[in-house]
């Protein structure tokens, strides 16, 4: 165990020191700020911020007036000529008008120059206006009234549904799915160069004398685990700032809520994704001698676990469809799937249960292959593993229960 | 006690018989040779012995028993192919080499100053190892195999590499080693080095050993019926001497198989006409013996095959 922490410890380091691990971990927190920092620039400079003027002849915004807080400085006119004087004068950018009779006609007259307020100013002075005519209305109607529709759409057997108020609450899961598998594939090269660094490096034998191979393995393993967690863990946080700050700026992020049952389930099914592309990796690293055609071969692995991308679509217009319920159970696509649907919230329990059952008991048995097929790869300096031989020998051992295979090597 | 104990060991690979029934031991405070040609096996050989490969029939034991994790923290391996990882640097390489065999990093970091200063190193350990020259990659690899003060030491081809400086002090440490007890198992093609460190070797051919004992009493196995005479005046034709031939101040007689080597000298210390100041036994050197029993392992091999 002692050893399995050092080879973890070694690997850690040495992976997290690197320039290339350096550069892609910033890039992306550099990415979030640098979008956040020209998007409040974009909003500062050209949003107009002097204030609105307004004419009431009918008195219907004071009440309005004295109880609503808006980001929008609303200032009241006597009339429309001293307003449109102060328009002209370019003190006030717009000015609504109420005409006498508005608690008959119901309409409001804007006035403006070149350019109409933004979407902001507008839904302030709606909000003005509602506050207004809600007055005198008993407490909780006029609440109710202020909040306006909340619509919620729901399945009919009430497993799905979707709601409209908090949009941004189904689309971020969906969203950090995508980052949760790039981020684990991002890995499979490390692992892959992992067990190929050893070998072409000619270490591996000094290790071997010192350690044996499930130690190495888990050892890296574990520290391209945590180097993993590492890179995602500071991603995550940097989002969550960014999400924070962009609340400020951005009203409808401010309903945002922590979708702690999402980052349940990435975590229960992260573990055994990551043990099965580790092992697949592994296995891959190992068997073949240069790290070319490791690539190669690693890079049709990666294809399985990213299939559910092309059938994103089928995700939001049937959830259940049978494809998506095979992706869902199929070891290589099920962290992907499962992640996607649960933002769906399509996801039934049982097959959700089987789907990590089966993707823990297939990482268990990649990770047990890979084991076996850098013990016979380990030597095998330049060369490739003689598959057909690699097979015959494979089933040598799982026929004698862990004896060791013998493979052709140079002596 | 035995160190290290092979013991009717054999192992194939496909359809190649790689080693096949070697066996010798090597004991505490002896350097043993590991000889052989390219591809007899001497590098399987020693990957059973340290757990790589298993052998298919045969008993191995190291260090009283069968090897397990902690007797590998005994041991200090330097394999024929080299390696280190190139990109990371020097002493915190070693320092995590010696941590896996058991050494606090405190302890790794004390014992390598000595050993680092010792082979010309300390200087460099900042470096990246792929900064450094081949020689002192050589003994990096070197520090790498001894800092953790191992019991049993096996060092495939120590020398190659080194400039005749390097060698001589990788000599020493050797011998330093032996001195201290420690067991040494060498594979090397350099016979000079063999003559000069080891005590006993055993020579692999095609996958068998065909050699196994003390240097000084296998090349007095293969000295044969002749003599070196040195001294003043003529020797005679003497019966039971097939050929004599003068070469370099000296006689080199060379005597028919029912001759005795002592017999000889009664006659020749008889003589009027030659004044006796050196007589010896011809010994081979261990270079003559390793291509003698290689060429004839050789032709034995392709009579089989014809």
């Amino acid at each position: 165990m002692h050893n399995t922490f050092l080879i973890a410890r070694h690997e850690y380091l040495l992976r997290v020191a690197k320039r290339s691990f350096i550069l892609s971990t910033l890039a992306m927190p550099l990415f979030i700020v640098v979008i956040l920092a020209v998007t409040i620039l974009v909003a500062l400079t050209t949003t107009d911020t002097r204030p609105v003027g307004y004419v009431d002849p009918a008195g219907i915004l004071a009440a309005g007036a004295q109880d609503v807080e808006t980001n929008t400085v609303f200032i009241p006119f006597d009339d429309a000529r001293s307003a449109q004087d102060a328009l002209e004068a370019g003190e006030i950018q717009a000015f609504y008008l109420l005409p006498q009779d508005y608690p008959r006609s119901r309409s409001v007259e804007l006035y403006y120059w070149d350019e109409a307020p933004d979407e902001d100013i507008q839904d302030d002075f709606e909000e003005l206006l509602s506050v207004s005519l809600a007055a005198g209305l008993e407490p909780d109607i006029q609440r109710r009234m202020l909040q306006g529709p909340h619509l919620m759409v729901r399945s009919a057997d009430g497993r799905r549904e979707l709601d409209t108020a908090n949009i941004f609450s189904f689309i971020l899961p969906f969203g950090a799915s995508f980052l949760f598998i790039f981020t684990v594939i991002g890995s499979a090269g490390y692992l892959l160069q992992a067990v190929a660094d050893e070998k072409e490096n000619r270490t591996v034998e000094i290790l071997m004398t010192t350690i044996n191979h499930r130690q190495l393995l888990a050892g890296k393993a574990l520290g391209l685990m945590a180097v993993t967690i590492t890179q995602l863990a500071i991603w995550l946080v940097t989002l969550a700032i960014g999400l924070l700050v962009a609340q400020r700026f951005f009203e409808p992020l401010r309903s945002l809520q922590v979708p702690w049952g999402y980052l349940g389930v990435a975590a229960l099914f992260f573990l055994p994704a990551y043990g099965l592309i580790a092992g697949l990796m592994m296995a891959t690293g190992a068997a073949f001698g240069d790290l070319q055609s490791g690539q190669q071969v690693g890079g049709l692995f990666n294809l399985l676990f990213m299939v559910p991308l092309f059938f994103s679509v089928l995700v939001f217009t049937n959830p259940d469809h049978p494809l998506l319920v095979i992706f869902t159970l199929f070891p290589t696509t099920a962290f992907l799937t499962v992640l996607m649907r649960w933002g769906m919230g399509g996801l039934p329990l049982w097959q959700l249960v089987i789907s990590w059952v089966l993707l823990t008991g297939s990482a268990l048995v990649s990770v047990w292959l890979s084991g076996q097929i850098f013990r016979m790869g380990m030597l095998m300096y330049g060369q490739r593993i003689d598959f057909r031989l690699a097979f015959r020998e494979l089933a040598d051992v799982i026929r004698n229960r862990g004896s060791r295979p013998a493979v052709q090597v140079e002596r | 006690m035995k160190t290290v104990s092979v013991s009717s060991v054999s192992k194939r690979f496909g359809s190649v018989q790689a080693v096949s029934d070697v066996s010798f031991e090597v004991f505490p405070g002896e350097i043993f040779g590991l000889l052989g040609p390219n591809g007899a096996g001497k590098t399987t050989t020693i990957r059973m012995m340290l757990d790589i490969f298993e052998p298919d029939s045969g008993e191995i034991e190291i260090l009283g028993g069968r090897l397990d994790e902690e007797k590998k923290k005994r041991i200090g391996y330097m394999p024929e192919e080299r390696g280190l990882y190139k990109d990371q640097k020097l002493e915190p390489t070693l320092v995590f080499l010696a941590s896996l065999k058991g050494m606090s990093s405190a302890q790794a970091h004390r014992d390598l100053e000595d050993w680092l200063k010792r082979l010309d190193l300390w200087e460099h350990r900042s470096k990246e190892i792929k900064e450094l020259s081949k020689g002192m990659q050589q003994k990096a690899q070197l520090i790498a195999t001894l800092v953790h003060d191992p019991d049993l030491i096996v060092v495939d081809e120590p020398f190659s590499g080194l400039d005749p400086v390097n060698t001589r002090l990788v000599k020493d440490i050797l011998e330093e080693q032996r001195r201290a007890g420690k067991t040494i198992l060498m594979s090397t093609h350099q016979m000079n080095q063999v003559e000069a460190l080891c005590n006993r070797i055993v020579l692999i051919n095609q996958g068998r050993s065909v050699l196994y004992g003390e240097v000084s009493e296998i090349k007095r196995r293969f000295a044969g019926n002749a003599l070196t005479l040195q001294g003043q005046g003529e020797i005679p034709p003497l019966p039971g001497v097939l050929d004599m031939r003068h070469q370099n101040g000296a006689w080199q007689l060379t005597l028919d198989e029912n001759s005795d080597p002592q017999e000889i000298l009664r006659q020749v210390a008889g003589l009027d006409s030659f004044q006796v100041e050196r007589f010896e036994l011809t010994q081979p050197s261990l270079d003559d013996i390793f291509v003698t029993v290689v060429q004839e392992g050789r032709l034995s091999a392709e009579v089989a095959n014809a």
